[in-house]
């Protein structure tokens, strides 16, 4: 989900830019009040922690194979502020030191990755895990839908952002980026449940029932829930809701108020040569993706709720606290194997 | 004045498990001690409370005084420039991006000037023999070189007493025989916590025997070193270099607190 | 894939100041992505104002070429889409022009620029000392940590019956799994090693 450079035009790299630094401002001012100065190298070695484990290779078929983004897992494990912070850290890196993102797109893949994944995966898993409950089994379940979720919701802002730079069709970016990853996500649900499953294996207070006893952030303020929920927001209305938006009386309007003009009112404005994407027999367009949409989210339903009761197969939570590991002879001996 | 001064030091984890069990030692300055013990012994966690890092909240009767210095949270920074702390995973300590900021960051954090910390660098490189090193990047050092220049980063802030985790354990013979000469050339008190019983009997004429969070001898290297069975009991053994070395007919000393 | 870009660059372009070499790359980056769609003219002399960087600066080594050859792909597939609309031809080719020019200026800065100057830039542009210290302490740990997970990994690999064992989906979650207890727990050690040398957070 990386985009390159001069895929975005100059407008829409700007807003996406200004969002990341209003966002990544107010995730670096949370956990500066939030966090304990014991807990701020885990965010450093958070973010290598992502890096490293992108990098490991799930196969799918046929040679191809997946790896795990990681965003959900961060505001699982770390908070969402310091989620933020992680995925920032591993996108610039990416950016400047492998050329993987572009540089003026930055801005805007910070949006989708560092920003919209995390704390929608963390919203969504909070959500859910009052409907779940609070054991392992539950929290896995919520955990694996929200990283899939997330996954989703990043695709469809990444395809909000291409439409809006007039580089790809709407009408082809939701479709293509959606279908994508939706399916994408499923293995993201997945992993992020195996992966947190075995550190509750093996380190429970890593991954505890409650927010209280995070290692990292201690509470979720609610300035900062209101802060992020505002920026996604007019994300979300900057690079969707002109397209979601089924009236062209509607999409005129809200390109006015978002101040980005159409040089020919009176053409169409998307003109695409192959008929829009539709489902054999459904009449409108976003009926299409809208029906995929779903089954996708039941598909990742089901792969979560299997999951978790896989692995969790009875609901207890171990309380254990461990000591902390002073030397290398404790951690190997603190490492169980599985 | 002592360089260091343990008294009934005691400690234990917050699930219970009891580290220390009562250690009381005595360090004279510009002395080199080894510090020995099988695994879990506490020797690392020992070391970890010579600059306060343990226990989490300092009690405020200290265990642990330091060139007169008692250990207290008021003094935490001084104790800190006085107690350089060489961690037993060289990648632990060297946290910066470059050896060269790594090497500074003492000096910057004590508020010197650009200059001073400048002075500071290059001296302290010089005087652990890492000079070709200064604008290397740590993940290209080997384990050797990445011990110098921890080496070099503990040296910057001038501290009068270095703690060294297991500093040979990583080392090919080469860079053991280095870091060896290097220790032995600064006239700085030492404690070094080691497996490495060769290096012990070679550099510290003085050593403490830990097992169990307890001291189960203290006293001369030789004398200690050379009674099999007192270190078969404790989980270590007589080390080759003494190998035709026999026991002092006095007995060896033991110290039970 | 080899982990980070050559950054030992030829003499005279590292003597350049690392902030003259970002901001460069920076206005480079935005101005061709700020070109019309058809100004092919504008392309051209971005491409041989680059070529003309990389023959001074002595980069133009096949170590970059491969790396951009690698990169495209993606760029290209992304840039497909853009196929289905009116005029998509002509936004394809545009496309693939400014990524190019614009993946190729970055590989060059990555070539020419350790990621330690441009810290140094980011602190002494008064960038948050929060994100400056979390973008050197990723820095410093991805290597280390990259290491660790292969050693993990050959270590499963050692001992798994068979290839499907060794790949298992469930395996390779445990490695990760491991990999952040560990991260965790280098943290903490981290945390006291800067402590000790007397960090004022």
């Amino acid at each position: 989900m990386h985009i390159p450079d001069g895929f975005l035009d100059v407008k829409t790299a700007v807003a996406g830019a200004a969002l990341a630094a209003a966002g990544l401002g107010l995730s670096l001012r949370e956990v500066s009040r939030q966090v304990p100065p014991a807990r701020i190298p885990l965010i450093g070695l958070g973010a290598a922690f992502v890096f490293a484990a992108q990098m490991l290779n799930f196969p799918v078929l046929a040679g191809a194979s997946g790896h795990l983004v990681g965003a959900t897992l961060s505001a699982i494990l770390l908070g969402p502020s310091a989620a933020v912070l992680v995925m920032s850290a591993v996108l610039i890196l990416q950016c400047l030191l492998f050329a993987d993102g572009g540089l003026t797109a930055l801005g805007a893949n910070l949006f989708n990755m560092a920003l919209v994944a995390p704390w929608s995966g963390y919203a969504l898993y909070r959500l859910l895990r009052r409907v779940c409950g609070n054991s392992l089994r539950g929290r896995l379940m919520a955990a694996s839908f929200a990283a899939w979720a997330s996954t989703v919701c990043a695709a469809v802002c990444c395809a909000g952002q291409l439409a809006l730079s007039g580089t790809v069709a709407w009408g082809t970016a939701l479709p293509v980026l959606a279908l994508v990853h939706i399916a994408i996500g499923l293995g993201e649900g997945l992993i992020t449940a195996l992966v947190l499953a075995g550190i509750a294996r093996t380190r429970p207070e890593l991954f505890p029932p409650t927010e209280t006893a995070q290692p990292i952030e201690t509470s979720t303020s609610v300035l900062q829930t209101i802060g992020f929920g505002l920026l996604l927001s007019l994300g979300l209305a900057a690079f969707v809701a002109p397209f979601a938006c089924s009236w062209p009386d509607g999409l005129e309007w809200a390109a006015e108020r978002l101040g980005f003009a159409r040089e020919a009112a009176d053409k169409p404005i998307f003109h695409s040569p192959m008929p829009d994407y539709q489902w054999p027999g459904v009449a409108t367009n976003g009926w299409g993706t809208a029906i995929t949409g779903m089954a996708g989210a039941l598909a990742a339903f089901l792969i979560a709720w299997v999951t978790a009761r896989w692995l969790a197969p009875a609901s207890n939570d171990s309380k254990t606290t461990v000591p902390p590991a002073v030397s290398k002879q404790d951690e190997r001996k603190s490492d169980n194997d599985n | 004045m002592n360089a260091l001064e343990v008294h009934n030091l005691r400690f234990s984890y917050p699930d219970g498990v009891e580290a220390l069990r009562g250690l009381s030692f005595t360090v004279a300055e510009c002395e080199r001690v080894g510090l020995v013990g099988p695994n879990g012994a506490g020797k690392s966690t020992l070391l970890w409370h010579l600059n306060g890092l343990l226990p989490e909240i300092l009690p405020k009767e200290p265990a642990v005084t330091v060139f007169g210095i008692p250990l207290i949270q008021a003094n935490l920074e001084r104790i800190r420039a006085e107690v350089g702390l060489m961690f037993q995973d060289p990648d632990d300590q060297l946290f910066c991006p470059t050896v060269a900021e790594d090497v500074a960051f003492g000096p910057q954090q004590a508020g010197l000037s650009k200059d001073e910390v400048q002075q500071r660098v290059k001296s302290a490189l010089a005087q652990a023999g890492a000079c070709n090193l200064e604008n290397r990047l740590p993940h290209h050092l080997s384990q050797g070189e990445k011990r110098r220049v921890c080496l070099a980063g503990l040296l910057a802030c001038k501290p009068r007493l270095l703690a060294m985790d297991e500093p040979t354990s990583d080392l090919d013979p080469r860079g053991r025989r280095e870091l060896k000469a290097l220790l032995k050339s600064l006239p700085i008190t030492q404690i070094i916590s080691t497996h490495d019983l060769e290096l012990v009997v070679e550099l510290c004429p003085r050593v403490i025997v830990l097992d169990a969070g307890q001291i189960a001898a203290e006293g001369p290297t030789v004398e200690i070193f050379s009674d099999e069975p007192f270190m078969l009991k404790h989980g270590l053994e007589r080390p080759h270099i003494l190998l035709h070395h026999h026991p002092h007919p006095a007995g060896v000393q033991n110290n039970k607190t | 894939m080899t982990i980070e870009m050559a950054s030992a660059g030829p003499r005279e372009i590292r003597r350049l100041p690392p902030g003259l070499k970002l901001a460069g790359a920076l206005l480079f980056t935005i101005v061709v992505v700020a070109l019309p769609r058809r100004d092919w003219l504008d392309y051209g002399l971005a491409g041989c104002i680059l070529l003309l960087a990389m023959i001074w600066g002595r980069a133009a080594s096949w170590k970059l070429v491969r790396r951009l050859i690698l990169l495209e792909p993606f760029a290209a597939g992304v840039a497909a889409m853009s196929l289905f609309q009116q005029g998509g031809l002509e936004i394809f080719l545009s496309l693939l022009a400014k990524s190019t020019l614009c993946l190729s200026c970055v590989l060059l800065l990555g070539a020419t620029t350790p990621f330690s100057q441009i810290l140094d830039v980011m602190r002494r542009r008064h960038l948050p000392g929060l994100l400056v210290t979390t973008l050197a302490l990723t820095y410093r740990y991805l290597f280390v940590l990259h290491e660790e997970m292969h050693r993990l990994r050959r270590a499963r690999q050692s001992r798994a019956m068979g290839r499907r064992h060794a790949d298992s989906w469930r395996g390779q979650a445990g490695i990760i799994a491991r990999l952040f207890v560990r991260a965790s727990e280098r943290a903490g050690r981290i945390y006291a090693a800067m402590c000790a040398r007397g960090w004022k957070s």
